[in-house]
């Protein structure tokens, strides 16, 4: 690398902290080729559904059963397949279908905080997004996508049919990280724009200096089934510091002097991991689905590993 | 405290500035590495002890400046190079006198005295104080100093280990002069000398060397006293059968035990002689080898023990010695014929003969290039020859010396019978028929060797340029003189007068002296092959290469080029090398009992005192161990995040 181009890196660290990588085409041949399968497989997952049924969440309120899923804690009992437990000594809930039309949205959250990362989250986020509401879109339900910040910052409106994808991909390709989070005031905003009531998908790195539970709440308040992606980078956890640095918070500019040592950095992660688990135990006691999103993990598995569970989709 | 460096202002103003510039250098501080974090309320959390210990990582700091400046004054201080006053006033100066003579090689004592003697001035130089300054010379033939007067350790030992033993005696008063010339004005100058005390008197042809002030100390080398050594070697051809010589040596025994011992005679490198002697303590015994023959140039003696041991000192138990080198003389004989003279010349065999005629000579032989001596009988070249030159009735203006009027029945009324061409001779009653008077060139130095009636001379002798001459003022066969004993006698005499090797041929040198080797070319410088086969160029002064010889053993000097001119005669083949030996031959220096006391100008040496090894008193080093010992803090404290 020559000087000039350290120098200018130096200069611009601060307004590209992520490494973003804005260029590349995020849904291209290959992505939709991956979204097809995800279709297939979800259909097997949802067999014996009626089309064009609207399907809700709301597991126990109708009387056609649908699926089984893993038992969460928190679940209610009632639901338990005894059944099933008794043959395989599995736990999992019984699914029902209610006929109703459902409604998905899909959060994004395009903070600064999601440019960061060696995996880009955005950009994970972004194809978990279009991944979901392709499977949405294929079983004719009514998707809208929303990117938020501090605020909503882009809205694509709800949107049916399958040939409705190429929307959602110019609506993502068309968003970009900037500003604080702030999803408290977000959702606010969200749930006073969008008066039918739905699953709402979170996905977002939930780095709110207000707290993440203030965002989920709002949903659950205002009759929203939230579910949480939470887009993680395990290099943040183990961030690469040793000496005297100044770290600078690519979200809301503040700067701290720190000495890191392996002591810190030590403290760091017990400090990391205790934050992660606090989003999970909130999550399992308020009966939000949770997925932990791990950037290194391709999205493909993600997904599938969202439709095992059962708890997305049904 | 005194500063022996740096002033205490200068030392001031040095720090006044470093210490700003690490002052400047620690507010400045460096700027921190900037990384971007996603969310930092995770690290707020965790640095929230650490504001707590804010004041605490200040003072951190400070120790951290403070630790910068103690550095600095440390590194400072050591250039003003401080010392306690007392110490700099007593500073000592130090002549160590390394006894390095033949002696010294003895091995009584592993290995031998020398590196014994080397190791105690070692141990010396690393108790010097730090005022302390000394000098190491070595003492054998000469005094050498081997370095300059100095107090560094390293430096001092450097000049230690160029000392190396010869093979000479020690001069012993030359290098308490040269001591007590070193330390004149100097307060607190000590002598030291390290040796087997073997020096003899403290004395020289300007009398006895006097101390002054200053101290003499002693140190002791060698236990040992068994020694047989030659200290005597010599050998010589017989003048008159060159074929063969006599050798005489001298074997002593120095030590105080009987020694039987094997006393090998080699010529050539070949036995010549073996015998087996017992010397009783202190007994000079003398051998005598005469009529030896076999060998032609060199001669050694060897020493062994009879049960197979050595003694103490091999370095006398070899002695040198080289025969004068024996050749056949190259005459030229320019004559109508003579056999008188033909018949003389037949009787040595070293003589290599040529006859030719006048006509020849001029034609076939170049004016007698090449040869020793041309001999010219009753014939007289235009142009005098070039090599030595026998005129038997010279005549007209290519005669070496003037031809008056004739004589009428000369004869040698006076005779220089010291003269060598004469010698053994009886011509007192040599009845001549007629001759012809000399006139000798007394500016050229020419010499008259007989006379008739005392005022004419009829045999002269001389030279002319680089060539001698011999001319008779008639013609021998207007004379008996062929009939003569004397006739073949004179005539082998002035050849030999030509051609015999220098009489002062000394058949070895010894060491420790000044030599002065003859060479025979007109070069200022000759190159000189020592015994161990190392070369050496010497300076060649009036004809002579001088060189302080100190090893025993072989020599070869290679002088210059092998032109020829007229003042300087071309060498016959192999004249341009010369081959001489050299010899230790000196039995007090073989006399190896250690004198445990010496004694200088009435005074007895003391002990050597005052060497404390590993103390220096030299304030700057331990300054600089404080400095290093604290960088080495700093870092290690630095490393652990302890000062930042």
């Amino acid at each position: 690398m020559g000087l000039l181009e350290s120098l200018r890196n130096s200069f611009s660290r601060r307004s590209d902290a992520g490494g973003s990588r804005a260029n590349e085409d995020l849904f291209d041949d290959d992505f939709q080729r991956k979204l097809d399968y995800l279709a297939i497989v979800s259909r097997r997952v949802f067999a014996g559904r009626m089309r064009a049924e609207r399907r809700t969440k709301k597991t126990g309120s109708g009387v056609e059963f649908a699926d089984h899923r893993e038992y969460q804690p928190g679940d209610d009992f009632r639901y338990l397949d005894w059944n099933v437990y008794q043959r395989f000594d599995k736990l999992l809930l019984r699914l029902f279908e209610e006929e109703e039309d459902l409604a998905i949205y899909f959060i994004v959250d395009a903070s600064g905080s999601m440019a960061f990362g060696t995996g880009d989250k955005l950009r994970y986020a972004k194809r978990i997004c279009a991944a979901l509401a392709y499977v949405g879109l294929a079983n004719l339900d009514r998707v809208c996508i929303v990117s938020t910040s501090d605020r909503v910052m882009m809205r694509m409106a709800e949107t049916r049919g399958k040939a409705r994808i190429f929307k959602v991909f110019r609506f993502l390709r068309e968003l970009e990280s900037a500003g604080t989070t702030d999803l408290g005031d977000a959702l606010k905003t969200f749930v006073a724009q969008h008066k039918r009531r739905g699953l709402a998908v979170l996905i977002s790195d939930l780095y709110d200096p207000q707290g993440f539970e203030r965002g989920i709440n709002v949903l659950r308040y205002n009759k929203f089934d939230p579910f949480v992606v939470h887009v993680v980078d395990k290099a943040e956890e183990k961030p690469k510091l040793f000496g005297d640095v100044l770290l600078y918070d690519c979200e809301t500019g503040d700067e701290r002097e720190v000495t890191v040592t392996p002591k810190v950095l030590s403290r760091f992660r017990e400090e990391y991991e205790k934050y992660i688990h606090d989003i999970d135990r909130f999550c399992a006691t308020r009966q939000v689905p949770y997925v932990r999103a791990d950037v290194s993990v391709p999205f493909d598995e993600l997904i599938l590993r969202v439709f095992r569970r059962g708890g997305f989709l049904r | 405290m005194i500063f022996a460096g740096l002033g205490f202002a200068q030392l001031a103003a040095i720090f006044g500035i470093a210490g700003a510039a690490v002052v400047g250098l620690y507010v400045l501080r460096l700027r921190r590495r900037t990384v971007a974090i996603p969310f930092s309320p995770l690290w707020q959390r965790i640095l929230k002890d650490k504001d707590a210990t804010t004041l605490f990582s200040r003072l951190k700091r400070l120790l951290s400046l403070l630790l910068q400046l103690a550095l600095l004054a440390l590194l400072v201080f050591a250039l003003g190079d401080p010392r306690a006053a007392a110490t700099l006033v007593k500073g000592r100066t130090l002549v160590v006198l390394v006894d390095a003579s033949a002696s010294m090689q003895a091995t009584d004592v592993s290995p031998n005295r020398l590196e014994v003697a080397k190791n105690e001035v070692k141990a010396m130089i690393r108790g010097l104080g730090g005022a302390d300054r000394m000098l190491i010379a070595q003492m054998d033939a000469m005094v050498t100093p081997l370095g300059p007067m100095s107090g560094d350790t390293s430096e001092l030992e450097r000049a230690l280990d160029q000392v190396k033993a010869t093979d000479a005696r020690a001069d012993f008063p030359r290098a308490l002069r040269f001591a007590t010339d070193t330390l004149r004005n100097v307060e607190l100058g000590e002598i030291v000398v390290v040796s087997d005390g073997n020096l003899g008197p403290a004395l020289d042809a300007s009398g006895p060397v006097h101390l002054g002030d200053d101290k003499l100390s002693f140190v002791s080398v060698g236990t040992g006293k068994r020694n047989v050594g030659i200290t005597q070697f010599s050998v010589r051809r017989y003048p008159l059968d060159k074929s063969r010589y006599e050798v005489m040596l001298e074997v002593t025994n120095t030590g105080p035990e009987q020694q039987d011992i094997e006393l090998s005679l080699l010529g050539d490198g070949n036995v010549v002689d073996l015998t087996k002697l017992r010397l009783m303590p202190g007994e000079r015994l003398p051998r005598f080898y005469p009529n030896l023959s076999g060998a032609s140039r060199t001669l050694e003696a060897k020493l062994g023990n009879v049960d197979g041991t050595h003694d103490n000192l091999p370095a006398d138990d070899h002695a040198y010695a080289l025969l004068p080198e024996r050749r056949r003389a190259k005459v030229l004989v320019v004559s109508e014929g003579n056999t008188y003279l033909e018949a003389a010349l037949l009787l040595d065999e070293y003589l290599e003969v040529t006859q030719v005629t006048p006509v020849d000579y001029v034609n076939k032989h170049g004016g007698g290039s090449g040869f020793d001596v041309v001999v010219f009988d009753r014939v007289t070249p235009a142009t005098p020859p070039r090599a030595h030159a026998l005129y038997l009735d010279p005549r007209g203006p290519g005669s070496p010396v003037k031809v008056e009027a004739e004589l009428t029945s000369p004869g040698f009324d006076k005779i220089d019978r010291k003269h060598p061409i004469v010698r053994f001779t009886a011509l007192d009653d040599v009845n001549v028929a007629r001759g012809h008077k000399l006139v000798p060139d007394v500016a050229a130095g020419d010499k008259v060797v007989g006379s008739f009636g005392g005022t004419s001379p009829i045999l002269v002798a001389g030279s002319r340029g680089a060539y001698k001459f011999v001319a008779l003022g008639f013609d021998v066969r207007d004379s008996d003189l062929p009939l003569r004993v004397a006739w073949p006698l004179f005539l082998l005499n002035t050849v030999n007068f030509f051609t015999d090797e220098d009489a002062r041929y000394i058949s070895s040198f010894r060491t420790g002296d000044v030599w002065r080797v003859p060479v025979s070319t007109q070069a200022t410088e000759a190159t000189l092959a020592l015994p161990g086969g190392a070369t050496e160029r010497v300076p060649v002064h009036e004809g002579r290469a001088v060189y302080l010889g100190e090893r025993a053993g072989f020599y070869e000097l290679t002088a210059g080029d092998t032109a020829s001119t007229p003042e300087q005669p071309a060498p016959i083949s192999g004249a341009n090398k010369t081959a001489f030996a050299a010899n230790l031959l000196d039995a007090e220096e073989s006399t190896i009992a250690p004198v445990p006391e010496l004694v200088v100008d009435g005074k007895t040496a003391g002990k050597v005192e005052g060497f404390h090894v590993g103390v220096r008193r030299e304030i700057w080093i331990y300054l600089l161990l404080a400095a290093v010992l604290l960088t080495a803090l700093e870092w290690a404290t630095y490393h652990r995040r302890i000062t930042v």
